[in-house]
């Protein structure tokens, strides 16, 4: 039971970290990223291949991660600069589609569809509920130091200019501002911070497979930075754990329906989780926790 | 309708997350029911076998409940969905483990799904029962946690070589989708055919696609005498539409997982005839087959189904046997009648009441004789032949 929770919570902060990068690169530079899953694969992989292939100490994993993640993020970038809204979109779903397919098909790379197994863990997993818990408090560390990370860009002059890049380019560029510089960068971290995610969620379950990565993982972030608020950290934090939460609950009220069969209840249960986004999204269209309009500072 | 504030929906979502998992919570365990769950893709792109798997072993387990249960305990069989996805199955495993307490995970149909469930498994003492085909699994350090019913890729690989020369071919062409078992049924085809004085030739292709017209022309340029189909039913139902289309009247050859009867009727009597399918199989007469086939309602179930109806039925007996309920005791006691000598019996009942009675059972099931190596493969498997003739599938031999 405890191992469990234990396990949804760091998977749930897996996700949370996820949204914070989607929350950074969507919500405030306005770059809509499909590729979410890409670049949380490259930082799974690349800390996979780093400490199983390489014996690399575990920790530096997590950095060689954000690194791999990173550089992604900038030549998506960089190869994206023209294009905006659907058109970025379609790229980036795009590709976290050739990640995808290149770690399933670049056999001698990445072992291809085997995936890569016994990824060493931060602690002894044989240590039983103290591997969980030690794991768990890591994530949670990861998730504040981005969570606080993220506060402090979103209330410096980085931040300001990088939500007028959203609002209007044009105008951002006329005032001054090198509107590439900036989303260059905001989408760099935010690809390091989904390669972070990757590298966690490597070393905690043992394995990583192309398979992880398909679009679903995406949409379910997407689904969780809708529901939390898309501009704020704590509102993708927060649209995170609920996610989590509400996806593993919807196991047990299909349990309340015991005459359906078993593929019923799946179908059902893929029903409940858009119902509910249908559901915050009447109710509270700009999310849980909506972005606080800022004053400007007073000089 | 946005008076509704943050701290009530907030408030709302956290109390509806509790409710709904309150059954799980305050479910009684101990002494009770045997739980055993299932694993099995009932959405994603396994979507099309799950279901039918989950099925069989609700209504196996039914069958044994009714016949007294194992130990005088009744089975109790949790369905889970693993979205053929290792991420989602990963979290539906550690929900059956901790919450369920389930004993054995029957099912896990995906190799990356297998790969990402099995450690959970061997280190909780959780018996994983799986139909995966990849090499790799069962060389992971299970501790004997693992078993399947699935003969491995490179035997797969060796019989549809053999297969090949039979029906009179020299160039064999393989066509497939990327998947954890495609190098090395590969190479294993390639040592049968090359043996023979033949020779081969492999493509990969992506089973997303709608159409295969280029990877058909490019195949066909070699001019092979017969292709082998390694993927699953939609992908293989594209890939034959394309081949009839491109005017290939070579031999063709498939897995009867995806090349089945689904996919027959689909097609037009003359695009699908004279497909040949192989699949591992109970020998001729044992029974098991047909039982599967009356549980289920129709006259040719899926290899699957018929393996995670002999998962069933092999754990219902190891427990009888080693005189408890737990994994462990599945694994050491799940050889002991599986094979070994013993009455032949093709269904858990049946031995249930020998066990009891002190005799000794050899469960030969519906999928093949079930003898496992230390491992956890199959020793021997069975084939069966079969070709589509006149829009029916026929059965030609069981070797």
């Amino acid at each position: 039971m405890l191992t469990y929770l234990l396990f949804a919570l760091v998977v749930g902060s897996v996700y949370a970290l996820l949204a914070q990068s989607l929350m950074l690169s969507w919500g405030l530079a306005g770059l809509v990223n499909l590729g979410l899953a890409g670049f949380f694969a490259v930082g799974a992989y690349a800390s996979a291949m780093l400490v199983a292939w390489g014996h690399a100490p575990v920790l530096l994993g997590p950095l060689a991660a954000m690194a791999a993640a990173g550089v992604a993020g900038l030549v998506v970038c960089f190869s994206t600069l023209r294009l905006r809204d659907d058109y970025l979109a379609i790229v980036t779903l795009g590709f976290a589609e050739v990640v995808r397919l290149v770690a399933s098909n670049e056999v001698w790379l990445t072992g291809g569809t085997d995936g890569i197994s016994g990824i060493p863990g931060f602690l002894r997993r044989e240590s039983g509920m103290a591997f969980h818990l030690g794991t768990l408090a890591l994530a949670l560390l990861a998730v504040a130091a981005v969570y606080l990370l993220q506060r402090r860009l979103l209330r410096s002059p980085w931040g300001r200019a990088l939500r007028s890049v959203r609002e209007d380019e044009t105008v951002a560029a006329v005032a001054g501002k090198n509107v590439v510089r900036f989303k260059a960068q905001a989408f760099a971290l935010a690809a390091a911070i989904a390669g972070l995610a990757g590298a966690l969620y490597g070393h905690y379950t043992s394995y990583v497979a192309p398979d992880q990565f398909q679009p679903l993982i995406t949409i379910y972030i997407f689904l969780a930075v809708t529901a939390g608020g898309n501009a704020r950290p704590a509102g993708a934090v927060v649209g995170a754990y609920l996610l989590v939460g509400f996806l593993e609950a919807t196991r047990f009220a299909a349990e309340w329906l015991p005459e359906l069969s078993a593929l019923q209840r799946a179908s059902l249960r893929e029903m409940l989780v858009g119902l509910g986004l249908v559901v915050v999204l009447s109710l509270r269209p700009d999310g849980l926790l909506p972005e606080r309009s800022q004053k400007a500072p007073s000089r | 309708m946005t008076d509704v504030s943050r701290r009530h929906l907030l408030g709302g979502t956290v109390l509806a997350a509790g409710v709904l998992a309150l059954p799980g919570l305050v479910r009684a365990q101990q002494d009770g029911p045997i739980k055993l769950g299932t694993l099995t893709p009932l959405t994603g792109s396994g979507g099309s076998y799950g279901p039918g798997m989950a099925e069989v072993v609700k209504k196996a387990a039914a069958e044994i409940n009714q016949a007294g249960g194992v130990l005088g305990r009744p089975l109790s069989i949790i369905s889970e969905d693993d979205q053929t996805n290792p991420e989602a199955g990963l979290r539906a495993a550690r929900k059956l483990i901790d919450i369920d307490g389930v004993s054995a995970i029957i099912g896990t149909w995906a190799s990356s799904v297998t790969t990402a469930v099995a450690p959970v498994c061997w280190q909780a003492g959780v018996l994983l029962a799986t139909v995966s085909g990849a090499d790799s699994i069962t060389r992971l350090p299970h501790n004997g946690f693992i078993i399947r019913t699935q003969p491995n890729t490179s035997l797969q690989g060796r019989k549809f070589g053999e297969f090949a020369l039979e029906v009179g071919a020299k160039t064999v062409a393989f066509m497939s989708p990327q998947t954890p078992f495609t190098d090395a049924q590969f190479a294993e085809l390639t040592k049968v055919v090359t043996a023979a004085g033949g020779k081969t030739t492999s493509l990969i292709y992506d089973d997303k696609k709608t159409t295969f017209r280029t990877e058909v022309d490019q195949v066909l340029r070699g001019r092979p005498d017969a292709i082998v189909m390694g993927g699953y039913t939609t992908d293989t139902a594209v890939l034959i539409r394309d081949l009839y289309r491109a005017n290939y009247r070579g031999k063709l050859l498939g897995f009867a997982y995806a090349v089945n009867r689904q996919l027959v009727e689909a097609l037009p009597a003359d695009v699908s005839e004279g497909i040949y399918t192989l699949s591992p199989s109970a020998a001729e007469g044992s029974g098991g087959y047909g039982r599967v086939a009356k549980l289920l309602g129709v006259d040719a179930p899926d290899t699957y189904a018929c393996q995670v109806y002999d998962h069933l039925n092999l754990i219902a007996l190891a427990m009888a046997a080693g005189g408890g309920a737990t994994g462990a005791i599945v694994r050491d006691h799940l050889r002991k009648v599986a094979q070994g000598g013993g009455q032949p019996v093709n269904n858990a009942a049946e031995g249930l009441r020998m066990l009891a009675a002190g005799g000794k059972v050899d469960y030969d099931g519906a999928s093949g004789p079930c003898d496992f190596t230390e491992i956890g493969d199959i020793t021997d498997a069975r084939f069966r032949y079969e070709q589509v003739q006149g829009g029916k599938i026929t059965l030609l031999k069981i070797a």
